[in-house]
């Protein structure tokens, strides 16, 4: 009986304040697709940027003596190692292939017929190992394996997208916790108005000696629909948003749906928490 | 019943009340006078605690404002029925769920809302209206409304702050013969009021507040 009468309270106070709750609601709904739209793109741009440049290659140069066998065993030993995705033989002739390729057929003529390259294997890092520290930890590892002439890697580069990657992180992040941190306000300020505009109700609920429990219940219930409603429109506004973009602008983009529940969860959160909080200025006693 | 005990109040950076002693006892009808701002209405809000002293203390039925337990306060706010000057219904609700809805706020059962909402409603003579929106009545009947409401928890006492502010003097009357009425039932009533003319048509024990403490009890026939 009391549950219901706080559930039956708690939608009736849609009807009996439309225009707030539809205020309310709308704010929810634009500030979660604001929240969605940036944590997607950011999302979006990062996968690409680790796609692009997550992967790091190594050259490891070894010795031109080699027999067949032994390379099998030291491209074993390789991929053993803990930050080793792949490791593909390159032969002399591939080198030189791929040099002729770069340069023109002319390149044989310089190097008057002969082929000065050494074989050399690519290793390829996981993606988890895109860090200086660590691809300098599997270049040692790999230099200290008997035949082994020499690693080369792009160090700059990866110090350089490293820093990038890092600046563009604190970057997004500053935008993304302040476009987060002014939705909650609006949201928390909107349904502090339309709990304000309510107060007559809170008043006689206090008058006639209702529980502060009492009291709140139907207003966090509110809040709750209201947080839950204008999250389930922001997730319809950002999954159409996702498909107009991946129409035109950005093919490859996928929403993982834990944005949704995040959008769910953060709505319903703000919701429950703004109402909550607001109702509590009018409960002192 | 009720007793102030040398209380003091500040509000804000006025000192409304200071060192004021009242006592009220069981089915007595009290009525306070003074100027505005003397601290009638603060004096009314110390009964229901939605205020507290600075010194001094308020006893309430069994509860005493220096100990009780805010989660208490509630319980303490079923005891005494409050009415106002603006009557403070719910607009969007008709008579009878006005009055329902202190009940539905302290989780009553369905019943006991259903028969004493309608016992309320007879006794304040609106029993026919109780399907009407509270807009649709006139200022004498929201009143009669919010008498009903705050009858409905069966209060031991009715606090009434200027509650014939708003009506007219024959409306006035009549919601004084009503709380006569009430008050002729067991139920004791403090009124704050400006309408002398009610008090001299009504005689009862009256208090003056001025400049924030009792300066006298009057006879009614004294007032000008």
């Amino acid at each position: 009986m009391r549950l219901l009468f706080l559930l039956k309270e708690g939608i009736a106070g849609f009807k009996r304040a439309r225009l707030a709750a539809t205020i309310s609601i709308a704010t929810i709904t634009l500030s979660l697709s604001l929240i969605g739209m940036f944590a997607l793109l950011v999302h979006h741009l990062s996968a690409q940027f680790q796609q692009t440049y997550g992967r790091i290659q190594l050259e490891v140069f070894i010795d031109p003596a080699i027999d067949s066998a032994q390379r099998q065993a030291l491209e074993g030993r390789i991929q053993q190692l803990a930050a080793v995705e792949a490791v593909q033989y390159v032969s002399p002739e591939m080198t030189l292939q791929r040099f002729q390729q770069d340069f023109g057929d002319d390149l044989l003529t310089v190097l008057e017929g002969e082929n000065p390259f050494p074989p050399s294997l690519q290793v390829i890092l996981k993606k988890e190992y895109a860090e200086l520290e660590k691809v300098e930890a599997a270049v040692e590892a790999i230099r200290a394996l008997p035949q082994v002439d020499e690693v080369i890697f792009q160090e700059k580069f990866i110090r350089l997208i490293n820093r990038y990657f890092f600046i563009g992180l604190i970057v997004a992040t500053t935008i993304g916790a302040t476009i987060f941190f002014i939705s909650t306000m609006l949201i928390f300020n909107t349904i502090r108005l339309t709990i304000h505009s309510r107060k007559t109700v809170i008043e006689i609920m206090r008058l006639v000696g209702a529980t502060h429990f009492f009291i709140k219940a139907p207003f966090v219930i509110e809040g709750l629909l209201q947080g839950l409603i204008g999250s389930l429109l922001a997730s319809g506004a950002l999954w159409l948003m996702s498909d107009l973009l991946r129409a035109f602008f950005l093919p490859g983009l996928t929403i993982p749906w834990m944005y949704f529940l995040f959008l769910c969860g953060t709505g319903i959160l703000l919701g429950l928490l703004g109402s909550y909080f607001s109702i509590g200025k009018y409960l002192k006693f | 019943m009720i007793e102030l005990f040398n209380i003091s109040i500040q509000l804000g950076k006025r000192q409304v009340l200071e060192q004021v002693s009242l006592k009220i006892n069981k089915g007595e009808f009290v009525y306070l006078i003074g100027q505005t701002g003397s601290g009638k209405t603060t004096l009314l809000r110390l009964i229901y605690m939605d205020v507290f002293p600075d010194r001094g203390n308020v006893i309430v039925d069994s509860y005493s404002s220096s100990t009780i337990l805010p989660r208490h306060v509630p319980f303490l706010r079923r005891k005494v029925g409050v009415i106002f000057q603006d009557f403070k219904l719910l607009p969007d609700r008709n008579v009878y769920d006005n009055i329902a809805f202190a009940l539905q706020v302290i989780g009553a059962p369905q019943r006991t809302i259903k028969s004493r909402v309608l016992s309320v409603l007879t006794r304040v003579g609106l029993h026919h209206k109780r399907y009407q929106m509270p807009q649709r009545l006139s200022g004498g009947e929201q009143q009669r409304v919010a008498i009903a409401r705050a009858l409905v928890n069966k209060p031991f006492i009715l606090l009434a702050d200027e509650p014939t502010g708003n009506l007219d003097p024959q409306v006035a009357r009549d919601i004084l013969h009503l709380l006569e009425n009430i008050n002729r039932s067991g139920t004791a009533i403090l009124m704050a009021t400006h309408n002398y003319d009610l008090i001299r048509q009504y005689p009862h024990r009256t208090l003056v507040l001025e400049n924030g403490n009792f300066s006298r009890e009057i006879n009614p026939e004294e007032l000008a």
